[in-house]
């Protein structure tokens, strides 16, 4: 596989020059952005693979970038970066729309792998963000209505459910793969399928984390 | 000016000055940010979604009813906790016995104070002025039974006050004026009022006399009136502000700027300067976003003891732990015992497998609570365990066996270790 081209965007120099120096040699590293503008324009300008966005950032964050840029260019992929993992920045950012989300103490090998994993069109979920799903579509406690429930996006496969509890637990998708027999692929896929769920489904609390901060 | 700087800040209070409609409901409460007095049409107005000026054109209206709306005021400062605080004033005085016998002793010397003044000659509207007679005991009550803060709220507002206070009393001239004028009124009401007070036949000169009263009290009190409004919201936000920023300046300076020097010290160490970056996140992540939970010492869900284990075996061993939870329940005895086999899970990780991260995850199921312990380190052969560490294995699984659960090590030598907890939950 072609080195996927990245962009950056972090409103912290350390940061970028730490990431940066890990990187090198191993993505083509096609542009820097400090701030939202800059970042907005010269991504539509350059249509990376991968951009790797910071989500706290003045003037609306990764979020901003992320609902500018809405639509405009699909082969644009993006992964979430962010020094909190609180499970309000991890749904905010991914029901915008990014494929993935890594927290900034992740190591040099693991951000690259997660890299490209998402410009493999991939999900990339950390340990909470699985945990934070499970909860979120966990169906004791929850008040639905039997007509609220989409199943096809409102309920997670057994399967599912298996592979994020895995992931959950700190394993690897080639360990997941190993312990429920399948192959890697396959394991992608599940996420994958985990992440349009996440994305589309009405549950409450999931539209009700992102209505509260004007997600929608 | 001060709105707009305040708007643009990122302080947020509990409290915004003004519902949006359409927002989840909030709980009756008095209003803090918007409270003249005692904050009731402020919080009625946030409750409701309307501009405070309504609630209060409304309940100024219903005073005018023989003291309904007074009444009704003194009624709502009574029984409405203030936003932020857990009891409502009634709530606290009827707790207090002693404070409820004061109120008691206030009944009396009302009741003597009405009888005397009926003594005198003064007219007695009879039924009508029962509100009025209520509403004092009623602030007789809120004067007693105020929480510290509200207390110091009402101080402020005294010291305000047109008589005593500065606020009202810049330009001397207009406050003799002032002064001479409302106390005219005020007599020539009073006058009007004792003269055909409770004869039926004499309702529209009694209500004359009311009036004249009331413009009397307005011209003696409107300059304390508009001080107030203008000064006090923007005062109180302004300190408020202050507040804010000093107790996070505070918490900065203790926590954060020691442990950067800590950490500018043993520079060398590259495991304590981990350790103390760790530290100093975790707790900097319970300040921000968990400040409930940071504030109590004592843990109380299976969650929290979990988020304490964490922080003792990172803070311990230096290691980092990836801690994620789903669901959450109380903890009782048998949920301690199984946190407690954790515990020495993790320890056995952190100690034996040079692995730099512990992944625990615990999930609670309706049928089952499960907690898994995993490192990537270097492994053991489960069968062949070395003495020092049987007693370890054996503790983990005996304390679960008491508890009727069970415990599984799966290690792979090379790739790691993973102790599987289980406790069935009594239906």
């Amino acid at each position: 596989m072609a080195q996927p081209r990245v962009f950056l965007v972090d409103d912290h120099e350390l940061i970028r020059s730490g990431i940066r120096s890990e990187l090198a040699g191993s993505v083509d590293l096609v542009g820097e952005a400090d701030e939202v503008e800059a970042a907005i324009e010269m991504i539509r300008e350059r249509l990376p693979d991968v951009v790797l966005l910071d989500v706290h950032m003045p003037h609306g964050g990764g979020l901003a970038v992320l609902r500018a840029l809405n639509g405009t260019c699909p082969s644009v992929r993006f992964l979430a970066l962010s020094v909190s993992d609180a499970s309000e920045d991890v749904i905010g950012i991914i029901r915008a729309g990014a494929r993935g989300y890594v927290t900034k103490n992740i190591s040099g090998p693991d951000l690259l792998d997660s890299i490209y994993r998402v410009a493999a069109g991939d999900a990339v979920f950390s340990p909470r963000l699985a945990g934070f799903v499970l909860d979120a579509f966990s169906l004791e406690g929850k008040n639905l209505q039997a007509g609220d429930v989409d199943p096809d996006l409102d309920l997670l496969t057994p399967r599912e459910r298996q592979v994020l509890r895995l992931i959950a637990r700190g394993y690897s998708y080639r360990d997941i793969a190993t312990e429920l027999e399948i192959s890697t692929k396959t394991v992608e896929s599940h996420v994958s399928s985990v992440l349009r769920k996440l994305q589309l489904s009405n549950r409450h609390q999931l539209t009700h984390w992102a209505s509260e901060r004007h997600l929608n | 000016m001060e709105q707009t700087v305040f708007e643009e800040s990122d302080v947020t209070t509990t409290t915004p000055p003004r519902a949006i409609i359409g927002t989840p409901i909030r709980p009756y409460r008095r209003g803090v940010d918007n409270a003249i007095l005692g904050g009731v049409c402020g919080g009625l107005a946030i409750r409701l979604g309307v501009r405070e000026r309504t609630v209060r054109v409304v309940f100024s209206l219903l005073a005018l009813i023989s003291g309904v709306g007074l009444l009704l005021y003194m009624l709502i400062w009574l029984a409405l906790p203030r936003t932020g605080e857990g009891q409502s004033i009634a709530n606290r005085l009827v707790g207090q016995r002693r404070k409820f016998r004061h109120i008691l002793l206030g009944l009396i010397v009302i009741a003597a104070l009405a009888w005397f003044l009926a003594s005198l000659g003064v007219p007695n509207l009879g039924v009508f002025t029962w509100p009025l007679w209520l509403s004092l005991l009623a602030l007789f009550g809120v004067v007693k039974g105020a929480s510290p803060d509200e207390r110091r709220h009402l101080e402020e507002l005294l010291k305000s006050a047109p008589l005593i206070g500065k606020a009202a009393s810049r330009d001397k001239r207009n406050f003799w004026l002032r002064l001479a004028l409302g106390a005219i009124l005020v007599y020539f009401g009073l006058r009007l009022l004792r003269h055909f007070g409770g004869a039926w036949g004499f309702a529209a000169p009694a209500l004359f006399g009311t009036l004249v009263l009331l413009i009397g009290v307005l011209i003696l009190l409107a300059p304390w009136w508009l001080t107030t409004l203008d000064d006090l919201s923007g005062e109180r936000r302004a300190r408020m502000r202050v507040e804010e920023r000093s107790s996070v300046a505070a918490h900065l300076h203790d926590s954060v700027l020691q442990t950067l020097t800590l950490i500018e010290r043993s520079a060398g160490d590259e495991a304590a300067v981990t350790r103390l970056a760790r530290n100093q996140e975790r707790e900097l992540r319970a300040w921000l976003f968990d400040p409930e939970h940071g504030a109590s010492d004592a843990p109380t869900t299976y969650g929290s003891l979990l988020r304490a284990l964490q922080g003792e075996i990172e803070g311990d061993y230096g290691v980092t732990i990836e801690l994620v939870t789903v669901g959450d329940c109380d903890a009782d005895e048998r949920i301690v015992a199984l946190v407690a086999a954790a515990r020495e899970a993790a320890i056995n990780a952190a100690q034996w497998s040079n692995a730099p991260t512990i992944a625990i995850y615990g999930e609670v199921e309706t049928d089952a609570l499960e907690l898994f312990v995993r490192d990537l380190g270097r492994g053991f052969d489960v069968e062949t365990v070395p003495s020092d560490r049987h007693g370890i294995a054996l503790s983990i699984r005996q304390r679960m066996q008491l508890q009727g659960g069970s415990a599984t090590i799966k290690s792979i030598i090379g790739a790691g270790t993973e102790v599987q907890l289980t406790l069935p939950r009594p239906s």
